[in-house]
Order: C-alpha cells, then sequence, then structure tokens
C-alpha cells in the first residue's frame, strides 16, 4: 500500500438504512481498503447530533492516532442526519468539512481535489482540503458503479466513549407524518411536475392538464409548494416524495440538489425551461428550451387529439 | 431573553454569476447581493417569535431582537435590511482577519459574536444559497456546546420552561418533534414561512438602530481561528458543469418541439 493512501472510513448508520452504496464506490477510488464505522441506536442511546458526533470523533481520533503518518478521509451518505452532525464531527476532529461532493481526484502532487456543486448546481467548485483528516459526505446518486464494491472487511461498532455521558442533547417528543392526501407519487408510472416557472397558482392548470392528458400524477417543486400553488403533498424532492417514474416531465422547474435527488432515477426525464443553463437539463434525456406556457398546451393539444378528446 | 439571527449576504441567484479569470471564484463585479433565501426565513421566524410574546404577554419580557453577520463592508446593507424588518439591532463581525474564512472558521467567529451578546436562543438558515455546506449553524452550537437541529420547521418558546419545541424535517416526508433546552442552536429550513417586505416606516427607523463592528480583538478570537488562516478547506476551480446524461435538445417552435417530443416518447413506448 502506497504511503499516500489515506486511511478511509465509511460511516454507516443502522437505523437510517442503507446509502452506503456510493460511499463504497467513492472509497475505490480512493484506493484503500476502508474500514466501516456502524453507528448503532441499540449501542448508541437514541439519535442526538451531538452524542453521534462525539462517539464517532473519539473513534476516528484513536483510529488516526495508529496510523500517524496518514491522513485520513471519513465518507458519509449525504442524509438529513448526517447532514445534522458530520459538521460536528469535523469540528471536533479539526477536519476539514467537505459535504455533497459529487466526485473525488487527485491533482499533480497527488493532493485530494473533492468536486460538490455550489450556486444552488449552477456551478462546481474543486476544493482541497488544508487538514490531515478530511469529513465529506457523498451526494446520493453522485458515484455510480455497474459493480457494487465488496463491503469492507473491518467493521467497527460505535461506543460511547468510556468518559461521555451518554444524555442526549435534545428531547425526542414524537414523529408525524409531513402530509397525507389523495395524491400518489411514490407508485406513478408517470409523474408531472410544476416548478416556478409555471408562475402562479391560477397558472398551476397548464401542468395539471398535461397530467391529465398523460394519465400522469401532478408534481410540484420545493417552490411551488412554499408559495402555495400546490399542497404539500404534492412535492418531490428529498425533503417531499422520492419518485422513479417512468416518465417523469419537469415543467419549469430549474433543478435543485434536492429536486434532482428526490427525481434522478426516472427513466425517461423531460425537461422545458426558458434558462438554457437550468441544472434540470443536466439530467433530461429529452430537453426543450422555451416556454412551459407554449409547451405544455401544445403537447395537452396533440395528446388529446391523439386520444380523440 | 435575546434571540440572535445569523445571516449571510450572497449574491442573487437569479443573475447568472461569472467566473472570474483566475478561475477560482465569482467575478464580484456587478453581481447584486440579497440575504440568503433560508435566512430571511429564519429572521421572520425570530420576528414572528417575538410577536408571539407581545401579543401573549402584553410585549413585558419581549425578547431582543440581534442580528449577525460576517463580511465586508457590502454587508452592512443586508443588516440594514434586516433593521428595517423589525430586528432591534445588528452586529456586524468586519476584520481583514475575517477574509477567506470556511464554515469552520466563520461558525467559530459567529460563535464568539452570539456568545458575548448572551443569545438564548440562536436561528440561522439551514444551508446558504451559494455555497450551501449546511455547516456554520452546527459549528457555531458545537464551538459553544449548545443543543442543536437542522432543517427545522416550526419554533415555538417556551420561556417558563426555558425550553424550545422545534419540529424537524426528516427524510421521506416524516417530521420529528424535539424539545431543546436554551440555549439552543436552530437551523431553518426554506419555506417555512412568508419573510416579510420592510415598510417605508421600518426602513427609516433602521437608520437610527445600532449597528455595532466587531474585529477578532473585541470578540476575543485568535485572528489564526478565522478567516483563510482557520479554513480547513480551500477552493482551486470553479466551473460550469458539464451537461451530462447525453440528453437530446429538442429544437423548434413550441408546436414542432411538441410533436417531436412525443414522437420520442413514442418510440419509447411511453404513452
Amino acid at each position: 500500500m502506497s504511503r499516500q493512501e489515506p486511511l478511509v472510513w465509511i460511516v454507516e448508520n443502522v437505523g437510517s438504512g442503507p446509502g452506503s452504496r456510493e460511499t463504497l464506490v467513492c472509497a475505490q477510488l480512493l484506493g484503500s481498503d476502508p474500514r466501516l464505522a456502524r453507528l448503532d441506536e441499540d449501542r448508541l442511546g437514541p439519535y442526538s447530533p451531538g452524542v453521534f458526533a462525539k462517539a464517532l470523533g473519539a473513534l476516528i481520533a484513536s483510529g488516526s492516532r495508529e496510523r500517524k503518518s496518514r491522513s485520513t478521509v471519513v465518507l458519509l451518505p449525504h442524509t438529513y442526519q448526517v447532514a445534522e452532525f458530520a459538521p460536528r464531527l469535523a469540528l471536533l476532529l479539526g477536519a476539514a468539512y467537505i459535504p455533497s461532493i459529487s466526485g473525488v481526484h487527485r491533482d499533480g502532487e497527488g493532493g485530494l481535489r473533492f468536486r460538490r456543486s455550489i450556486l444552488q448546481a449552477r456551478l462546481e467548485a474543486e476544493v482541497r482540503p488544508r487538514a490531515r483528516t478530511i469529513v465529506a459526505t457523498v451526494q446520493s446518486g453522485a458515484f455510480s458503479s455497474d459493480e457494487t464494491p465488496a463491503p469492507p472487511r473491518q467493521v467497527v461498532e460505535v461506543c460511547l466513549p468510556a468518559d461521555m455521558e451518554p444524555r442526549p442533547e435534545r428531547e425526542i417528543l414524537g414523529r408525524e407524518a409531513a402530509s397525507a392526501g389523495g395524491v400518489d407519487l411514490a407508485g406513478a408510472e408517470r409523474i408531472v411536475t410544476a416548478g416556478r416557472g409555471v408562475g402562479g397558482a391560477d397558472q398551476v392548470s397548464v401542468a395539471a392538464d398535461l397530467a391529465a392528458a398523460l394519465d400522469a400524477e401532478l408534481g410540484a417543486s420545493r417552490p411551488v409548494v412554499d408559495n402555495g400553488w400546490l399542497p404539500r403533498e404534492h412535492q418531490v424532492g428529498s425533503s417531499g416524495h422520492l419518485v422513479a417514474p417512468k416518465l417523469y416531465v419537469a415543467l419549469g422547474v430549474s433543478g435543485s440538489i434536492q429536486h434532482l435527488m428526490g427525481m434522478s432515477g426516472s427513466r425517461v426525464i423531460v425537461a422545458v425551461n426558458t434558462d438554457p443553463e437550468a441544472p434540470i437539463f443536466s439530467l433530461a434525456h429529452y430537453g426543450i428550451v422555451g416556454d412551459l406556457h407554449d409547451v405544455a398546451p401544445a403537447l395537452t393539444g396533440l395528446l388529446n387529439e391523439r386520444a380523440g378528446r | 431573553m435575546r434571540i440572535g439571527v445569523c445571516i449571510k449576504q450572497v449574491p442573487d441567484t437569479d443573475a447568472h454569476p461569472r467566473i472570474a479569470d483566475s478561475g477560482d471564484h465569482i467575478d464580484d463585479d456587478d453581481l447584486s447581493w440579497v440575504i440568503s433565501s433560508c435566512d430571511l426565513c429564519a429572521l421572520e421566524e425570530a420576528l414572528l417569535l417575538v410577536e408571539a410574546v407581545e401579543e401573549e404577554e402584553g410585549g413585558i419580557d419581549r425578547p431582543e431582537l440581534v442580528v449577525f453577520s460576517l463580511g465586508p463592508a457590502r454587508v452592512e446593507e443586508a443588516l440594514r435590511k434586516a433593521l428595517a424588518l423589525g430586528v432591534d439591532r445588528a452586529v456586524h463581525l468586519e476584520d481583514a482577519a475575517f477574509r477567506g474564512g470556511d464554515a469552520m472558521a466563520d461558525g467559530r467567529a459567529l460563535a464568539a459574536a452570539v456568545d458575548r451578546e448572551g443569545c438564548d436562543l440562536v436561528l440561522a438558515g439551514a444551508q446558504s444559497d451559494d455555497l450551501g455546506q449546511a455547516a456554520t449553524p452546527a459549528v457555531i452550537a458545537g464551538t459553544l456546546g449548545r443543543p442543536y437541529a437542522w432543517l427545522v420547521i416550526a419554533v415555538e418558546l417556551d420561556a417558563a420552561s426555558r425550553s424550545v419545541r422545534a419540529v424537524r424535517e426528516l427524510e421521506g416526508g416524516m417530521n420529528e418533534v424535539l424539545r431543546l433546552e436554551l440555549p439552543a442552536v436552530l437551523a431553518v429550513q426554506a419555506g417555512i414561512n412568508k419573510p416579510r417586505f420592510a415598510s417605508l416606516r421600518g426602513t427609516l427607523q433602521a437608520r437610527r438602530k445600532p449597528l455595532e463592528k466587531v474585529d477578532c480583538a473585541m470578540l476575543g478570537v485568535e485572528p489564526g481561528q478565522v478567516g483563510k488562516a482557520g479554513a480547513r478547506i480551500e477552493t482551486m476551480a470553479v466551473r460550469v458543469p458539464p451537461t451530462g446524461g447525453g440528453g437530446l435538445r429538442i429544437a423548434g417552435d413550441a408546436a414542432e418541439a411538441a410533436a417531436e417530443l412525443l414522437a420520442h416518447l413514442e418510440r419509447e413506448a411511453l404513452l
């Protein structure tokens, strides 16, 4: 093993399901035989950001002390829970914190460079860590590989350090469903999503009409829901519904990272947007640069004609 | 009771930012600057918390509202806007030593500032519109050892028990209800309220409200812990992402494009 190879940790939270596939692929790019640190509420008690960060931090720090000559990279899947506690972990370790990475490579001198989206996915930045320890969260869907890499051979269950009080810094009062409604986005074969480009509550019908003509469910991007143009149960994205229909039509959706995370698994993606640089086009199989208020009614008209309506 | 709100001034993302010739940052010229959208929601939530106390208790024990921001001289405009919205006073972290910081460096400086003011509750946006690292509020909480929640969509203050009830968004359409003892730090999700606009009266009053400039020495932070010296990451290049997927751009007017798209979808047996 070359001296430049870092000690790589992959972090998995037993409670919040998989999501470690991307971290595994990313670890493979770093050329290392990674160790898996497993977070389990049965061992650590109920999740809180402080407790998880401290317990994990103690483990990583002791691993780094063993291997003085190498740098350490901690890879976590970019989930909501991880986004909450990972900055704290980096702070404890004095580490470079590089969230939601979508790529990694080495520069001319063998130093690590990480790629991440900025300015709401309009641009991407190449970031160089300036610390021996790096905490990076991996953007969902960013690292793909035809083969799932073999799981790490070394698995470590994260424990509470002996000197640590297991008291979480906050109390969980309960959980509740964010919304309820008759919209079945998760099971839909076709979805037409209204984005901010529709322009207002009175103009959502342009998307609803196309959805009806396609026999599709009606989705909404976050700004549409936040503005009250459509109820929250229509929301597609990592904070709404994660969808993977056969056909996904995005009307006036620019394509925030959160939105793209929620629909990137769709089989065929169509995007209509006036902005040719809208990030949604990077995922779209078919892209039309144009005004949805012209394109959608044209589609609806043709579909209704075909159906003899 | 004192509530602090940390805001970041960011380039207006509706404009198309230009990459500087050096290739490692956004060209600052002819950019327009705004308060990051989540931070506006954090400001609005703080104003609503103060108004809720005013209504219930007739203004007795009204929390004081202080806004914080770190950055160069231009940041004063963002702070004046917050004052115009109804915030009581502003603290501007301005020091050459703050330049070039990352979330770790900026979070440490902001932590010192909110601690200096004795804020019982600190609100900030969940992530900024420019870098979107979602880290600064967590660093503030971590530095001060305070309870923290990210992606908060509802906040209720319980002054009597010195605690706050917060609802946090989980993935997959679920929420978690939490109770945090004060002092605490909450990072507010975008869109949880409708940020108000400043009134003319508010804008006029804002000019006379206190806006204090603080530097490293006043905050008692080591210059080596903040700014570029304290940063653990460095941006080496910024570029337009390659358009992936090999997607097909369909040209023509609306009717032509619609017809061509339907032909493709039919061929893929999607209709």
